[in-house]
């Protein structure tokens, strides 16, 4: 694995609606830029070489760095892969779709529920957006939120990025019926 | 223990110990609190870690960090006679407190900060004016300085705009103000900020110069060859 950069983005979101968030809600991102496993090979038909040869250590490294950056108890979490534009969008989810790579970050959660991803290609400071979902249980509505930001100056054409986000509570302000309560009344009433 | 602060007057020296040390808390739940009151909304911490450059590993890792936050603007509809001066010195050294704080928590101290810069981006409904109010205060840059144990004027830059407009803080190195290794610059973006009656205020850092310096300095150049000249400036 030949990383490049590592690129940390907290934010900590203190009032929301006009209303103070206490604590305040932190969302935390961690991107490694490494030099694309595939570049100038063509059409790669079996990814797994490359893919045993990287996942794993990076999935350790972020998985790490993002529990570090976010230094609370992980309540939600995501992932990224942002392919350089000489790659394919399927190098990057080759890195990012595999147990090798996510279960580091579920094992640092105490998390059991598959990542959101997002997987695209763009050039380098292309902003993008990371989704968040609760770390148990994926219909907990009050922690589906999302994450936007972006790097000046990476990926590089030959370059993948691989971002993990967590997030140390729901999203500020959530107020939304639980999943399932919709339409609560007239279920109940219908019952 | 933390470095000593005060929030009037002369900023005070930090300490030179950083063992224990733990960021300034948030006082936005209480209304009375410059945050509450000033509607610090956000902040925002950004670190690039550089590891390797056109291939080749760094000699050590060189971090550019930045700490934003987004305030309300207070002055907006005030008219361009309104007073700059008094009013921002609360939030300005508050401020100066947060970024630097979140930014000397990850570097470990002052003493791996090499270089430094500031900025402002102002939201559409406010005048540059308003973020040069708080930016180029003593009260924001002053103590910004100290916390980073520097002694140049903080190179900076601003720019008015709609949320994630973004903004690049030029850095010089921190005593001198002209090593011309450490000339380099540092992007920051926020995707919801700054909203038309925001501020945003950006402090920057990097532990280093640029990655392979190589271009010498004012006491390296060699003397002006004028002969290369001929033809030039015609």
């Amino acid at each position: 694995m030949k990383l490049r950069k590592i690129l940390t983005h907290v934010e900590e979101t203190l009032t929301e609606g006009g209303r103070a968030v206490t604590p305040a809600a932190r969302v935390a991102v961690v991107a490694a830029v490494l030099d694309n496993p595939w570049a100038g090979q063509g059409f790669v038909e079996d990814l797994t070489p490359g893919i045993d040869a990287v996942a794993d250590e990076l999935g350790a490294l972020l998985a790490k760095r993002v529990a570090t950056a976010l230094g609370t108890p992980i309540e939600a979490y995501g992932k990224a892969a942002i392919v350089g534009i000489n790659g394919e969008i399927e190098h990057g989810s080759a890195l990012i779709h595999t147990l090798q790579f996510g279960d580091h970050f579920r094992a640092i959660a105490s998390a059991t529920t598959l990542l959101p991803a997002v997987e695209k290609r763009a050039v380098a400071g292309a902003g993008f957006d990371i989704p968040l979902k609760h770390i148990t249980d994926m219909k907990q509505r009050s922690h589906h939120q999302t994450i936007e930001v972006s790097f000046a100056d990476a990926p590089h054409s030959d370059e993948i990025l691989v971002a993990l986000a967590a997030a140390s509570q729901g999203r500020p302000q959530q107020r939304l019926r639980v999943f399932g309560t919709d339409f609560g009344a007239d279920a109940a009433a219908a019952s | 223990m933390e470095p000593a602060r005060t929030m009037k007057g002369q900023a005070m020296a930090p300490s030179a110990s950083y063992e224990g040390f733990s960021p300034a808390l948030l006082r936005h739940g209480d209304p009375t609190s410059i945050e509450a009151q000033w509607g610090l909304r956000k902040l925002v911490v950004e670190q690039t870690e550089t590891l390797r450059d056109d291939g080749t590993p760094v000699e050590r890792p060189i971090l550019h960090i930045t700490a934003s936050a987004v305030v309300k603007n207070p002055w907006i509809g005030r008219g361009t006679s309104s007073e700059l001066v008094v009013s921002p010195q609360h939030i300005a050294a508050r401020l100066s407190r947060l970024l630097a704080d979140r930014i000397l928590v990850l570097t470990h101290g002052p003493q791996a900060i090499e270089a430094f810069g500031k900025g402002a981006i102002i939201g559409e409904a406010g005048e540059l004016e308003h973020g040069a109010a708080i930016m180029h205060t003593p009260y924001f840059a002053s103590h910004l300085r100290t916390f980073f144990d520097g002694s140049a004027v903080i190179s900076f830059s601003d720019t008015r705009g709609a949320p994630g407009e973004p903004l690049t803080i030029p850095l010089c190195e921190k005593q001198t103000g002209i090593h011309r290794d450490h000339y380099q610059s540092v992007r920051v973006r926020i995707p919801d900020a700054p909203l038309p009656d925001e501020i945003v205020l950006i402090a920057a850092i990097s532990t280093g110069p640029r990655p392979f310096p190589r271009v010498g300095d004012r006491t390296t150049d060699l003397p002006l060859d004028t002969s290369l000249m001929n033809g030039v400036f015609e």
